[in-house]
């Protein structure tokens, strides 16, 4: 099993739902975060005064999904959640070694 | 459809609620089947090993008899002694276990007497649960000197058995946003549930037990009536889940419909909020009046709000009372005065005075059509600030769909969606309370907001179509439609409809950009200026936005959310103010609009004045302009509904607009807002919206001719503003301590042609001649200027050149200076 995570932008979190949806992954844990990397912030002047914008919105999406699927997963979520710009994300991806579904105590992939 | 229960002691009511549907059967049965097996183990197991010193007692819904299906069994084990109870601790377990295999969910507490007659603060539901107490089995005598203790505790101790009471409801009713209207209820624990019954039981015993006992009270027959809807549905909810399971959920209402053949789940919805409401408020009547009999300070204060009365109403413990109601049936004007009240002073209606105006609200919606100048009276009541009150009062009296029946097929209306948690109509209340109760940075743009009255209406019907026949264009369609016609119907103004039909129409905008356009994209930031147009519009659609995703459910507006729209708000709002100097009307634009007079006129204006003004106001400005050929200059005064407004039409020169400012100031005059522009022949258009402190121009109109003269006169350079103001005192400059520190920034990058100088300053009379005189003064030409004030904050945005060109840098700093000292802020 793998676990994805993804920071995107926040305009993109409807199509990337759609694309996971569309080729069967459902389950997934939203996040609202703030952040940046290469694009860094900026600053916006209101009214004479200056607002720091140096953490920039972002959403986070994590969900775990079984290791035959993670290419495909991760191809159609690149795919979903790319603008060209900067600022566009960041996809990282980790081994999982156990999941249980609490309700019924399924084990492994079965949980999912 | 339910089936039959898989057996077992607990769930005996489950078959007889299915063959009867009468839950109240349903729970007596129950409880006598759970008193027989309790008694058959106590028999057996307990009262063997202590056959006296020990009763077992029934408690709380046990012990009232109303035990639904899947409820838990709350005994009593009462103990002579600490000492006997720590004894038979293996004899209490093995009880309790039989309990336990014969499918009872026990929840017991083991006490002495005493304990029971003891106020446990930390622990209030034990003392509450006592008031429902009931004798099983065991020790007679034991029970009966705790049967003799108990009215006597009550007695002694009512105060804080009501005040600990309370807090536990209002933590309760906290919990659930202090609402009935949830889309998926709990029939228990939501405001207006069974709890809530139970609690107007529960102060009606405190409050009439008298010494020697406690007694159950009785109800109003509405409230019983309510009782037994709810608790069907509860019987209902635990057969279908099989547990203790309470939650309305949206499967249990599509569950409950087909089973009772009970329609469309939404109009036996309406029929559960109906019963919801009647508890709710008698729940709410009685809590009010339970505190307030208990809280000396809130007696003081309370006999203080009884001055705020008139000669039509009265104040009587916090709530507003009618003197004469019979007047109601001549004078529906009454109507809105009582809502007025409520509106300035927050004080709630009595359940007399809403029972009076439902009574008559059959022949008073015939009346609301015949009230003249209905628009300005509910603008005077929502501009108030209690108006979110005085709305939801008209809400629960039925008078508001009274006055818009368009409004009537919101109410209690379910709409199914994940995210929100309120009813359309509750949803629609929370959002005029969420507007009135704004933060953070939104905060100063409600207080911009010089007529709150015109976003009310537009959040009273932005949901509106919602329910309505669904047609192309979805709700936001219908609510227009809807809105539209009650806007003519009350006479509302066109160009506060113009204003209330844009927000109703583009509710959803700054939501769908926030959620599926990159707001960091100059593109997005343009094509919202486009659509929105001018700053006012774009602040109050911002506060919309705001108010109506904050009543989605508390946690919607989450601090990410709130950040993410105050960007778009900053961004656009940049891109509109820039765009006032950037982008100006071609000679095209009048030519292919097909007025082709216009174009000498409008050439150069920015793009701004279009969108801002009507034909006939262009028209006016036209024939200003006209006149100021064979003067030099003309001016037009006008009262405005809370303002005065100065048009100027001149030829520029150095010097003019701060002439005028400095005329305004020289007669007394506040100036909170105003425009400067020039055309492509160097002709200038100023507007001045100004305040009347001394109401000089009201009092003596002779005043208003020798002002227009006068601003004409200076403005053509036949009179000296200097000479005007030397005869005025001296207006103190801001102490270095103001309230609000001044800023000033030049910026030479916002403009391909000018420099933009900002400054945000405490407001003061004459601070607007101060600085174009400085600008001025400083060999500066004032090419755009937009002013603005919020509160005592002056927020004044200008567009200067020095010789044709952007300011140099010995220039700016000069300028820099003198406009710092000016704001008393220093060099």
């Amino acid at each position: 099993m793998k676990k994805i995570e993804a920071i995107i932008q926040p305009f993109k979190l409807d199509e990337v739902k759609e694309a996971l949806k569309g080729i069967g992954i459902d389950g997934m844990t939203i996040t609202e975060v703030r952040g940046h990397g290469r694009q860094k912030g900026h600053k916006e002047i209101y009214r004479g005064q200056e607002y720091n914008v140096d953490l920039l919105p972002k959403v986070k999406i994590e969900m775990v999904i079984p290791s035959g699927r993670y290419e495909e997963v991760l191809k159609t979520l690149a795919a979903a959640a790319r603008s060209g710009k900067i600022g566009d994300g960041k996809i990282f991806v980790y081994d999982v070694a156990e999941a249980v579904r609490i309700r019924n105590d399924d084990r492994g992939e079965a949980a999912l | 459809m339910l089936t039959s229960s898989p057996g077992g002691n607990g769930t005996v009511s489950h078959d007889t609620f299915l063959a009867t549907g009468d839950a109240l059967i349903a729970l007596a049965e129950r409880t006598l089947a759970v008193d027989a097996v309790v008694s058959r183990a106590a028999a057996e197991i307990l009262l063997p090993a202590v056959p006296s010193g020990a009763a077992v007692l029934a408690v709380g819904g046990y012990g009232r008899r109303q035990l639904f299906p899947y409820s838990d069994i709350d005994l009593l084990l009462l103990f002579q002694s600490e000492r006997l109870a720590v004894e038979q601790k293996e004899t209490v377990a093995a009880f309790l276990q039989r309990l336990w295999d014969a499918g009872l969910r026990i929840s017991q507490s083991v006490r002495t007497p005493g304990e029971c007659a003891e106020l446990h603060e930390h622990n209030a539901e034990l003392n509450v649960s006592l008031l429902d107490q009931r004798f099983l089995t065991g020790d007679r005598a034991l029970y009966a000197a705790l049967a003799e203790k108990l009215p006597r505790f009550v007695q002694a101790n009512r105060e804080s058995l009501v005040r600990n009471l309370a807090r536990l409801a209002r933590e309760r009713h906290a919990k659930y946003g202090n609402t009935l209207y949830h889309l998926e209820p709990n029939v228990k624990e939501t405001p207006g549930g069974l709890r809530d019954y139970q609690l107007v039981c529960w102060l009606s015993q405190l409050r009439e037990a008298p010494a020697g006992r406690i007694e159950a009270a009785d109800t109003a027959p509405e409230l019983a009536q309510a009782f037994r809807h709810l608790a069907r549905l509860r019987c209902f909810l635990h057969c279908l889940a099989g547990r203790d399971s309470n939650l309305l959920s949206f499967e249990a209402q599509d569950a409950i419909a087909e089973q009772w053949d009970a329609g469309d789940t939404a109009r036996w919805m309406r029929e559960y909020y109906r019963h919801a409401r009647a508890i709710y408020r008698g729940a709410v009547r009685d809590l009010d009046r339970a505190e307030a009999a208990s809280s000396s300070l809130l007696v003081q204060f309370r006999d203080w709000r009884s001055r705020l009365g008139n000669a039509d109403i009265s104040v009587h413990r916090e709530r507003a009372h009618l003197r004469a109601p019979q007047r109601l049936e001549m004078e529906p004007e009454l109507v809105l005065l009582l809502f007025e009240f409520t509106a300035r002073h927050g004080v709630r209606l009595s359940l007399e005075a809403e029972q009076q105006v439902a009574a008559r609200l059959p022949r008073l919606r015939g009346q609301f059509g015949e009230i003249g100048g209905l628009w300005r009276a509910l603008e005077a009541i929502w501009s108030l600030p209690y108006a979110p009150l005085a709305v939801r009062s008209m809400h629960e009296t039925g008078v508001l769909t009274g006055l818009f029946p368009e409004l009537a097929h919101m109410e209690c209306l379910v709409v199914r969606d994940f995210y929100h948690r309120y009813t359309v109509d509750e949803h629609t209340l929370v959002a005029i309370q969420n507007l009135w109760e704004i933060g953070g940075p939104f905060r100063d743009l409600r207080s911009e907001v010089t007529r709150p009255a015109l976003l009310l209406f537009a959040l009273l019907f932005h949901d509106s179509g919602k329910g309505a026949s669904s047609g192309p264009g979805g709700h936001v369609a219908g609510s227009v439609k809807l809105a539209q016609a009650a806007a003519e119907r009350i006479r509302m103004p066109a160009q506060d409809r113009e204003i209330v039909l844009f927000l109703i129409r583009k509710h959803l905008e700054l939501s769908a950009v926030m959620q599926s356009r990159d707001v960091f994209d100059p593109q997005t930031v343009d094509e919202l200026a486009r659509q929105l147009e001018t700053v006012e519009r774009l602040k109050l659609l911002t506060l919309v936005t705001y108010a109506d995703i904050s009543a989605v459910n508390p946690a919607a507006m989450s601090p990410w959310r709130a950040e993410q729209l105050w960007q778009v708000y900053m961004m656009v709002y940049n891109a509109l103010t820039r765009e006032l100097e950037t982008d100006r009307i071609p000679a095209r634009a009048p030519l292919e609009a097909g007025r082709p007079e216009q174009v000498g006129f409008l050439e150069g204006f920015p793009t701004r004045y279009l969108r801002t003004h009507t034909e006939s106001e262009i028209a006016g400005h036209m024939a200003l302009e006209a006149q100021s050929r064979a003067r030099g200059a003309a001016v037009e005064i006008r009262r405005l509904e809370a303002a005065w407004q100065m048009t100027l039409v001149a030829r520029d020169r150095p010097g003019l607009f701060a002439g005028a400012a400095g005329t305004l100031a020289g007669f007394g005059m506040n100036i909170v807002k105003a425009e400067a522009f020039a055309n492509r022949r160097g002709v200038v258009l100023d507007t001045f919206m100004f305040e009347d402190p001394m109401r000089t121009l009201d009092l003596n109109p002779t005043e208003l001719e020798r002002l227009r003269t006068l601003a004409e006169r200076v403005i053509a350079g036949r009179s000296d503003v200097r000479e005007l103001l030397r005869h005025r005192p001296r207006p103190a400059l801001p102490s270095r301590k103001a309230r609000i520190p001044a800023r000033v920034s030049f910026n030479s990058a916002a403009s391909g042609t000018a420099t933009l100088i900002e400054i945000v300053t405490e407001d003061r009379p004459g601070l607007l001649y101060d600085l174009a005189s400085a600008i001025s003064a400083n060999g500066a030409n004032i090419e755009v200027v937009l002013i603005d004030t919020e509160a005592h904050k002056a927020i004044d945005v200008f567009y200067v050149t020095a010789e044709g060109k952007k300011l140099d840098e010995p220039r700016r700093q000069r300028l820099d200076e003198a406009l710092r000292k000016v704001c008393g802020a220093g060099g």
